[in-house]
């Protein structure tokens, strides 16, 4: 059974739809990853999820009851990982965690112990009386990971964890997480990195506009162009209409085309051999021809029309 | 209650790594006061306002003025009075200077016209750079213009002969003063009944000056218990804001995200508030009355009517808060009202200096003239009962105010306000 469900939820902000019935669900040892743009809905559908927003529509089960039928019940067994720091800065990393500790319910003795525990499995021991101001931004970071997981929390929500850090402290945080899907966590995570997103989460939902477009494992995703490869093709292309090419929409979808690369996908299951002898062919004069497993930049391309950076 | 406690314990360790608010709020009445006290004092040992030095010119240069001019310029005079016999044109130049605070021009002729009976003017230029001495001047000059009227009605007729007797032009004539001695004499006979012995005197008394605290009443303490309550609501205001900073670094939204309600979090807040006003009460009172050697005559008294201000004041700067919205726009609100009704309170100033409008119909609405007017009654008078019932009124204003901020707070916070 899923740990967490999110049914058909809408949030509206006057006349915009930030969310717009989007579903999902997480089960234990699973971190289901929702991947999009600034500004495409995950924070919205994050804070649908944990109780700081009420959905307009829809609705979110945690462990198999309705959170709004009983909201301190669900928050219990959720720890939430904002986007944005939420930790004091007068305080030392140490109290940070004791303090939400104490206050999720732990007892003074618990706290320490469970403080000290963190604080050693997020590599903080040496600095974890010093005040966070001191703290570099992935020290940070990790003290606002770790104040969500002094409960132990079974259903983790993370929103874009890792967002304005360096590659080895993202590594770290990235390390830690597999650690907790390890022992049983379930994790909704956001992201806008796609590499995170391909890294770390077992299932993926792809969301713009408030919208999930597509959803699946990787592979599904990938699969979803329909095909194993992808063709660049690399000439002189300004200019070109490939859609007024003689059979070539029957046997190639464009993905994307600027004034000097063409990314098409293979219609159906294809001879790539023969696909670049058709592409070679083409009335265009072309320096290069390439052929590539797809990534999830050309499947968020292809659902959206725009690049994840853009 | 282990939340609150953990919540409490978390703000107060927060204000002890970042005291500068908090010591700014208790130095600063501390200033004001040692300010004030120092320059008025009774025990700093001068009337508090130097002398007044001002210009005397005396173009009429008769026996009379040289009587008045040697009366200024006498031993109990100048205790108070620096007067400089200057020509006019020296005197306005340094009364425009800002050298000296005013002048009295005695014009020419001024004491033949006065002794005939003939209306006559001094003359006095102020200097509006100074504040108080040129009016001291000037009620001086009152004074001395009465007395002068005074004496021309009682004297009558005889005051032509007094004239032509003080003219210097001719030889002073003996018997001719001796007549109207006689004659002023009668006309102040009526009037022995009142002059000797007078009919309305005073008694003076003044107090041996003693370094040992003691009963008495002290300049220091009033001030300290003005500018506590206006103090002790800018600390209680930090205190509430703090709502709003703990929405600004998203401790807020995390907490939301935890099994216990706001209502927990706001009551924290309001008892943070509380612990602050109250340890500041207890440095600002008791640092204040080691500093300036006083004591405290009713300390139980003002206990209790600091807790119910402090109750009184924590809901009020939350509900001020709350009804702001917003932290920028809490912070000029709050600091404008709390101004409004200390001054109104009568904290910056004694009550009885106010407006009468704002004295009469305002000041005794207002929960800050509660406060310090029932804590000055006490130190003035230990026997004094006011302190119950300001203590009552601050705690019920106090709950209602609190029970209000805390709604207001918990819809908006609900709503998703933000900082």
């Amino acid at each position: 059974m899923a740990l967490l469900q999110g049914n058909d939820l809408s949030k509206r902000f006057g006349e915009i739809l930030a969310v717009d019935r989007v579903s999902f669900e997480v089960s234990k040892g699973e971190i289901y990853g929702l991947l999009g743009p600034n500004g495409a809905g995950k924070t919205t559908t994050i804070s649908l999820v944990c109780g700081l927003l009420k959905p307009d529509g829809g609705n979110v089960v945690v462990n198999g009851s309705n959170f709004w039928s009983d909201p301190q019940a669900a928050r219990r067994i959720m720890g939430v990982v904002p986007q944005d720091l939420a930790i004091y800065e007068e305080l030392s990393g140490r109290e940070n965690l004791e303090f939400w500790g104490r206050i999720a319910g732990l007892s003074l003795r618990d706290a320490r112990a469970r403080a000290r525990e963190l604080l050693e499995a997020l590599s903080l021991v040496d600095r974890g009386n010093d005040s966070i101001k001191k703290y570099s931004g992935g020290m940070k970071r990790r003290v606002n990971l770790g104040c969500a997981l002094m409960h132990r929390p079974d259903l983790l929500l993370l929103d874009e964890p890792t967002v304005g850090i360096d590659p080895h402290a993202r590594a770290n945080i990235l390390d830690f997480i597999r650690g907790l899907v390890a022992d049983g966590a379930a994790i909704l995570y956001t992201t806008h990195y796609l590499e995170e997103a391909e890294m770390l989460c077992h299932r993926i939902g792809i969301i713009d506009h408030g919208r999930v477009l597509a959803e699946g494992t990787l592979a599904d995703l990938r699969q979803r162009l329909g095909e194993a490869q992808l063709f660049v093709i690399e000439g002189v292309l300004a200019g070109v209409e490939p859609e007024s090419w003689v059979g070539f929409a029957e046997r190639f979808r464009v993905i994307q085309k600027t004034d000097r690369q063409l990314t098409v996908a293979a219609v159906g299951q294809r001879d790539p051999a023969e696909c670049l002898k058709e592409l070679l062919a083409l009335p265009v004069r072309v320096e290069n021809v390439t052929l590539k497993r797809p990534s999830l930049n050309e499947t968020f391309l292809q659902l959206t029309g725009r690049e994840l950076r853009e | 209650m282990k939340s609150l406690q953990t919540l409490l314990a978390k703000d107060l360790r927060r204000a002890w790594r970042n005291p500068v608010p908090w010591l700014v709020s208790i130095a600063v009445p501390l200033v004001i006061t040692a300010l004030i006290g120092v320059a008025f004092s009774p025990r700093a040992g001068s009337s508090g306002f130097g002398k007044v030095r001002f210009a005397l010119v005396d173009e009429d240069d008769s026996r009379f003025t040289r009587m008045i001019r040697d009366a200024l310029r006498g031993d109990e005079a100048g205790k108070y009075l620096d007067a400089e016999i200057l020509d006019r044109g020296e005197a306005v130049r340094r009364v425009t200077n800002n050298k000296l605070a005013a002048a009295v021009i005695i014009p020419k002729g001024f004491t033949k016209d006065y002794l005939r009976a003939r209306p006559v003017a001094l003359e006095l230029v102020k200097n509006p750079a100074q504040a108080i001495h040129p009016a001291i001047v000037e009620e001086g000059l009152g004074l001395l213009v009465s007395a002068l009227n005074a004496i021309a009605r009682t004297l009558g007729d005889d005051l032509a002969e007094w004239g032509a007797l003080l003219d210097g032009s001719e030889r002073f004539d003996f018997r001719a003063a001796g007549r109207l001695l006689e004659r002023t004499g009668d006309h102040l006979a009526p009037a022995k009944a009142y002059l000797n012995p007078p009919l309305v005197s005073y008694e003076g008394e003044t107090r041996a000056n003693t370094s040992r605290p003691g009963p008495a009443w002290s300049l220091f303490a009033f001030l300290l218990i003005g500018m506590g309550a206006m103090f002790f609501l800018y600390m209680a205001d930090n205190a509430m804001r703090d709502l709003y900073r703990e929405l600004r670094f998203r401790t807020l939204e995390r907490f939301q995200t935890l099994h216990e309600g706001l209502v927990v979090l706001i009551t924290a807040k309001v008892a943070f508030a509380m612990a602050v006003v109250v340890a500041g009460a207890v440095i600002l009172f008791g640092g204040g009355s080691l500093l300036f050697r006083f004591a405290w005559r009713q300390p139980l008294a003002l206990t209790v009517l600091v807790v119910a201000y402090a109750l009184f004041a924590a809901g009020f700067m939350g509900l001020l808060a709350a009804l702001a919205g917003n932290e920028r726009r809490a912070d000029i609100l709050n600091n404008v009202i709390v101004m409004v009704i200390s001054l109104a309170g009568g904290c910056m100033f004694p009550p009885q200096q106010l407006p009468a409008f704002m004295r009469d119909h305002l000041t005794p609405l207002l929960p800050t003239a509660w406060f310090a007017g029932a804590a000055r009654a006490v130190q003035d008078d230990p026997a004094s009962l006011a302190w119950v019932g300001a203590a009552g009124g601050l705690a019920g204003v106090g709950v209602i105010v609190l029970l209000l901020a805390a709604a207001l707070f918990r819809r908006r916070l609900q709503r998703g306000a933000r900082a």
